[in-house]
Order: C-alpha cells, then sequence, then structure tokens
C-alpha cells in the first residue's frame, strides 16, 4: 500500500469515527444530577431510554448538592443552562424559576395530562405562578417504616391513633427497644421529627412557616419542641449520633424509622425485605379531627428554555415520565413518581398508595424545599443542636436562632 | 548681581557649550538615541519572555482578588443581576453577626495549632528518629497520610472518633466500662479532634523538611564546639538551633497556610456537627455563598480571609528577614 493509500485511508476512518461519534451524540441527551447514590440507576434508565426510543439519557453525576447548586448557578449565569437536569422544589426552585432560564412544561404537561398517568395535583407540585417547570423525578412520601419483628414481640399493631401511637412507644420501650429511631447522620436530617411533629399537631402553622406568618419562636412551634423534647426525655428517640442510620434501623437500634419512601431499597440493602421485616404507616395526627396528612418530597427534573427546541431533548423527557420510564425508573432505583398506570415499585410503596387513596391523605410539601434557602442550613443545623441536647433550654435557644435568621429574609424581602 | 558670580556664571555657560561642542563632535545624540533604542528593545524582549506569566498572575490571582472585593461591595445574590451596590452594607452585616466571632475565633485557633503542633511534633519526631534502627521505615510510616486526599482522611477519622470508633472502644477497654464520647458532635472537642487529624497528615512533611535541614548543617562547628567541651544542648541551642532557623521557617510558613486553607477535613468530619458553619472562616464563607447564595456576602468574608492571611504572612515575612540577617 502506498503512503497516499494508507493516509487517504485513515483520513476515511477518521472521518467515519467522527461521524460514528457525531450520530452517537446527537442521540445522547445529557441529565446533570446531584444524586450519585442513584448512579448505576441513572446508567440502567440510560439503557430502557435507548431501547424504547433509540435516544440514551446519559447521567452527568455531581457527588456533592452543593457543588452541584454552584455548578447550575453558574451555568445559569453564564447563560449555558444544561438542557435538563435534576433540582429541588421549595424556594430553590422559585428561585431557579425566577433567573428566566427554564423552560415552561405546560404544552408538555397538556399531553401528560391526556394520557391519565398522573393527576393534576402532581403536576401542580411543579407549578410556580401560572406555569409549571418541572416533571416528577421521584414523588416520595415521608413515612414510617417500622421494625415487624419488634412490633409482634411487644404485641402491638400499626398504630392508627395518636394514643395508639403513644401506647405503642411506651409498650417497646418497655422491651429495651428505642421506639423512634433518628440521627443527625450527614447534617440534614435534623428537621425530620420536627415537620412531622408539627404537621401532626398543628399543620397550619406549618404551612405559615414558609410564607413567614408564623415564626419560630410561636408558641405552635413552641408545642412541638416541647412533644419533641419529652419524648426524648422519656427515652422514646435511638442514639442521634448513629452513623449508619439506615443500617442501625436494620439492626434493630429503632423501631419507627420516619424517612422517604426511597429509603426501601436503602433498608433492604442493609439486610431487611419489604414488607416481611418492615412494614410502612403513615403516622397519625395528635388531633383526630385533623385531616389525614402525609409530607411529599417531589424532586423535579427541569430543562432550559432552549431545550424546548431539541427534539431529542423533549423526548428523553417525556420518556422519563411515561409508563415504561416510570417503570424502569422504578425498577432501576426503586422510585414512585406519581404515575398512576406505572407499577409501583415495590410493595410498601402501593401499601402507602393505596392508603392515600383510601384516605384522600393531604400532600404537605416537605420542609426542606419549602423553606427558603437562606433559612435553610442554619435552621437544620440548629435542629440538630436540639437532637444532641433536647432540653427546653436548648429549644428556647434553638428557637430563636432559627427566628433570627427566618426574620432577617422575610424583612429583606 | 555682584561681579563675582557673575564671573563664574559666564564661566559656566562657556564651560557648558564647550561640553556641548565635544558632545557633538563625538556624536553623542546619536550614541544616546542608540542606547536610548537599545534600552527599550531589551524592556520589549523581557517584556515577551515575561508576558505569559504576567497574563497568568493578572487574569487567574489579580484579576480575581480585585473582582472579588468588588463584589463584597454589591448586592449580588444566587441568579440574582449585579447590578445593585450596597455600600459598606456586607461589612457592617458581618460585623453583627451572631457566628462571626465564632468562626474568626476558631480559625485563630487553627492558626496558632497549625504553627504550634505540627512544628514540635514533627521537630521531635526528627530528632528522635535520626539513627534509631528501621528510620527509613518509621519515616515512611509517618509520611504515608501526606500522600493520602484529605476527604479520604477526613472519612477514615470520622469513623475513628465515632461514638461506637476506635478511640472510644480503646477508651472503654481502659476504663473498663462504656465510653461513647461524641468528639465530633460537641462543641469543646470539635475543633481539637480535626485539629489533631491535620496534625497526624502534615507531621510527616514537617519531619522530613527537619531533617533535610538537619543533615544540610555542617559538621564542622559541631565537631569545634564538642572538642571545646560543649554539653549536648548548648550544641543544639547555639549552633543547630541557629542553623535551622531558615528551615524552622519554611515549615511554619508551609504549615499556617495549609492550616488556613484546610476545608475538606472540616467539611467531612464536621458534617453533622451543627457548628460545622462556624468550624473555620471558610467553611462560613463556603456557607453563606454558596448554600444561602448570598455570593457578595461570601465574597466580603472572603476578603476579610485574605486580610487575616496576609498580615500573618506579613509577620512571617518579617521574621524571616530578621533570620536572614542573623544567618548572614
Amino acid at each position: 500500500m502506498s503512503l497516499r493509500s494508507k493516509i487517504l485511508g485513515v483520513a476515511a476512518a477518521l472521518s467515519l469515527t467522527v461521524g460514528g461519534a457525531t450520530g452517537a451524540l446527537a442521540a445522547d441527551v445529557q441529565l446533570f444530577h446531584d444524586k450519585g447514590f442513584w448512579s448505576e440507576a441513572f446508567q440502567k434508565m440510560g439503557d430502557a431510554s435507548e431501547q424504547d426510543t433509540g435516544n440514551r439519557i446519559v447521567e452527568v453525576a455531581y457527588a456533592n448538592p452543593e457543588q452541584y447548586k454552584a455548578f447550575i448557578q453558574s451555568a445559569i449565569a453564564s447563560g449555558e443552562t444544561p438542557d435538563m437536569f435534576t433540582w429541588w422544589t421549595g424556594g430553590v426552585y422559585k428561585d431557579l424559576v425566577a433567573s428566566g432560564a427554564i423552560a415552561e412544561l405546560d404544552g408538555i404537561w397538556e399531553e401528560i395530562l391526556a394520557t391519565g398517568d398522573f393527576v393534576e395535583s402532581t403536576r401542580d407540585f411543579y407549578k410556580v405562578g401560572d406555569h409549571i417547570y418541572g416533571v416528577p423525578l421521584h414523588l416520595s412520601r415521608w413515612v414510617a417504616f417500622y421494625n415487624k419483628a419488634q412490633f409482634a414481640e411487644v404485641g402491638i399493631e400499626v398504630p392508627k391513633t395518636w394514643d395508639e401511637l403513644m401506647a405503642a412507644a411506651d409498650a417497646l420501650l418497655v422491651a429495651g427497644h428505642a421506639p423512634f429511631h433518628a440521627t443527625v447522620q450527614d447534617g440534614w436530617r435534623g428537621f425530620i421529627w420536627f415537620q412531622e411533629i408539627m404537621i401532626r399537631t398543628d399543620p397550619a402553622a406549618y404551612n405559615g412557616l414558609h410564607d413567614g406568618s408564623v415564626p419560630y419562636d410561636s408558641d405552635a412551634v413552641r408545642n412541638a419542641f416541647q412533644v419533641w423534647a419529652d419524648w426524648y426525655a422519656k427515652g422514646y428517640f435511638s442514639d442521634p449520633r448513629s452513623t449508619e442510620e439506615a443500617a442501625d434501623f436494620a439492626r434493630g437500634k429503632g423501631s419507627i424509622y420516619l424517612i422517604g419512601d426511597w429509603a426501601v431499597g436503602l433498608i433492604e440493602a442493609a439486610g431487611m425485605k419489604a414488607g416481611d421485616d418492615f412494614g410502612v404507616f403513615i403516622m397519625p395526627n395528635m388531633d383526630a379531627a385533623l385531616p389525614p396528612s402525609v409530607i411529599v418530597e417531589g424532586g423535579p427534573i427541569m430543562m432550559s428554555k432552549e431545550a424546548l427546541d431539541k427534539p431529542d431533548v423533549v423526548g428523553a423527557l417525556k420518556y422519563f415520565v411515561s409508563v415504561a420510564g416510570a417503570n424502569a425508573w422504578a425498577e432501576a432505583s426503586g422510585n414512585y413518581m406519581g404515575n398512576n398506570n406505572a407499577s409501583p415499585p415495590n410493595v410498601l410503596v402501593a401499601n402507602i398508595n393505596d392508603t392515600v387513596a383510601a384516605e384522600g391523605t393531604l400532600a404537605l410539601e416537605r420542609w426542606w424545599e419549602a423553606v427558603p434557602a437562606d433559612v435553610q442550613g442554619e435552621a437544620v443545623a440548629e435542629f440538630n443542636r436540639f437532637m444532641l441536647n433536647p432540653t427546653m433550654e436548648t429549644a428556647e435557644e434553638v428557637m430563636a436562632n432559627i427566628q433570627e435568621v427566618n426574620a432577617e429574609y422575610w424583612d429583606s424581602q | 548681581m555682584p561681579a563675582g558670580r557673575a564671573l563664574r556664571r559666564a564661566g559656566t555657560q562657556s564651560q557648558f557649550e564647550r561640553d556641548q561642542a565635544l558632545l557633538e563632535r563625538i556624536g553623542w545624540s546619536r550614541i544616546e538615541a542608540n542606547e536610548k533604542r537599545r534600552l527599550r528593545r531589551n524592556f520589549w524582549v523581557a517584556f515577551g519572555f515575561m508576558a505569559p506569566a504576567v497574563a497568568l498572575v493578572s487574569g487567574l490571582l489579580l484579576a480575581p482578588v480585585v473582582y472579588n472585593i468588588y463584589l463584597s461591595f454589591t448586592k449580588w445574590k444566587r441568579f440574582k443581576g449585579l447590578d445593585e451596590f450596597a455600600g459598606a452594607a456586607n461589612y457592617e452585616r458581618l460585623s453583627t453577626h451572631r457566628l462571626f466571632g465564632d468562626a474568626l475565633y476558631n480559625t485563630s485557633l487553627w492558626v496558632v495549632a497549625s504553627i504550634i503542633f505540627p512544628l514540635a511534633i514533627g521537630f521531635g519526631l526528627a530528632i528522635f528518629l535520626r539513627g534509631v534502627v528501621l528510620e527509613n521505615t518509621f519515616k515512611s510510616v509517618i509520611f504515608l497520610p501526606r500522600i493520602l486526599a484529605p476527604t479520604a482522611v477526613g472519612v477514615i477519622w470520622f469513623y475513628v472518633y465515632a461514638p461506637d470508633g476506635v478511640i472510644n472502644r480503646l477508651l472503654s477497654l481502659v476504663a473498663g466500662g462504656k465510653v461513647d464520647i461524641g468528639f465530633l458532635y460537641e462543641e469543646n472537642t470539635v475543633t481539637p479532634a480535626i485539629i489533631a487529624t491535620f496534625v497526624w497528615q502534615t507531621v510527616g512533611l514537617v519531619m522530613v523538611l527537619i531533617l533535610l535541614g538537619l543533615a544540610a548543617i555542617p559538621k564542622d562547628p559541631l565537631e569545634a564546639a564538642r572538642i571545646d567541651g560543649a554539653t549536648r544542648w548548648q550544641v543544639f541551642r547555639s549552633i543547630v538551633m541557629p542553623l535551622l532557623l531558615p528551615t524552622i521557617l519554611v515549615v511554619t510558613i508551609l504549615s499556617v497556610l495549609s492550616g488556613f486553607t484546610v476545608f475538606d477535613l472540616l467539611w467531612i468530619m464536621g458534617a453533622a456537627n451543627p457548628e460545622l458553619r462556624t468550624l473555620s472562616l471558610a467553611v462560613f464563607m463556603y456557607f453563606e455563598a454558596f448554600q444561602k447564595g448570598s455570593w457578595a456576602y461570601g465574597s466580603a468574608i472572603a476578603v476579610i480571609i485574605g486580610v487575616v492571611v496576609l498580615s500573618v504572612t506579613w509577620i512571617q515575612a518579617l521574621l524571616q528577614h530578621r533570620v536572614e540577617k542573623m544567618t548572614k
């Protein structure tokens, strides 16, 4: 072969490679996220999307939420908003929408609702003003998982009322079990029991915290802290310094574990089998006259304005929330996204769906998303402070400190 | 005008004119022009060589610093435009912030601790390990943590300090009962615990630098002192220490800089501590800038950190100058 032929051959091979690569990239749709723990699930989702639609959803993972937030903020500031990315609802969601870089998904939601896969209330979770800016990545209900063996050991059933909950806690305590499992692991979990006690004692005040109408040093909050402190004083809670929350629940270090239903997979990975070893219930209200409610965490997927003109990206977004996509995502990650025609990812999510449907349970936004970003970090650190030293004296300091930041934020609005 | 002065002036003028004529005759203006051209050419050649470095330093170091100072006087927030001037409001807010004092105090602790502990322990190890059996093995083992990523070190020590971690288990063995101190959860223990981890990681490098400094000390003055009957302490104090001072100063500068810039350890090990925001000014800045999205306010904290760092390095530069004068 002459040198000229060799050069031409290499050039032809290169052009084929580049052409092929370009062709492959054209069908790849990047999905940016900060959920490294679901990385494998996103890759499986990519396989499923390629198989079902020909377009592959390719994850771009950030391990740290703060770095991820900084990346998205910088990307938007420099006019390079990613086509498709995950985010959070609540204050940071509204901030992002206010940047003007995010696509309105009203039209896409009309198509989605027409299929009957989702209900309007799910769509409204992603609404800001009159428009919708996200579709669900997951729609997790924050419920109580319980250790079936420990419940059976002390002869108690799932509590349906506040009194039954207290009786169950006492019985578990007498048997040597910590009734409630709660930790400050990773620094963000402090709000979990606060929000639960707030919605069980005064849901209106809970909602008022998020629009600044109810201060953090109000009687409603003080009452919630009193309940929380009493429970700690009685010994209801496990060691807040647990560094392996799900694993410690599986080891029996706490009987009732309050967390999002996305944790089913984590608990199973720690050695318990959903339905057999642990069950689920929604916590009862203190006042039986209050309507049943549950905290909902609605992680959204959002699109840049420019991506609306990219059929591959729009197709990938629609695929994610389709029945096929929801099933693939549920199988890969164990997450429910609110698609009524898709299969629930596990028996416990199916139980929750049944309960919510039967009782008409109200969905309340999770504190983490509902609280303004300016208040979030400082408040959750203060909740952690209380959990590590759970007295009313600490509670008073905590309430005052949070209210100082909260008032500063609302005064500046 | 007095006659003598007028005569001198006339004489000077004529001398000046004579000089001018001489310079003209030898073509001085041409020589001067050539010299100026040569200097100009040399300047641009030198500038050409320096240009990449000047551009890098200006673009990547000075410009961001200046821009950061400018940002600290604005109201820039996440997703919001950079169009409002705030004057000194960010600095005023900082001076009254409930947590700023704690963050500043902890940063001071870090500065002092990062000078004293790595130096004292590294120095002690360097002296102790000279000439012992398996010297190189010990040195390698002590240096090993230095090559680990700070994040990995943070994760390892997070579990070492855990309530059911190695330290508490050892303490339980010694105490004969359950000990579960929350080293990383208590306000009084979290900073010392993380500083101890920092020292564990940095002491190897300090030891190696001190060993190099000791090896560079000439043998003659040591031998002369011994022949003159000096004790080991006198040799150490009067000969070894003065000759080692430049090395100690370098080690101090390195320790302080790494103490100031430590972030990963605090972020990983202090994650569940309610005081995380105040463990150092760097963490405090990260919270304000990136978690709360108050970029302008974060920039003001960064300026304060810069001022503190500059103050410390200025003191160190003065000391270095003194040491150089002593050792000349």
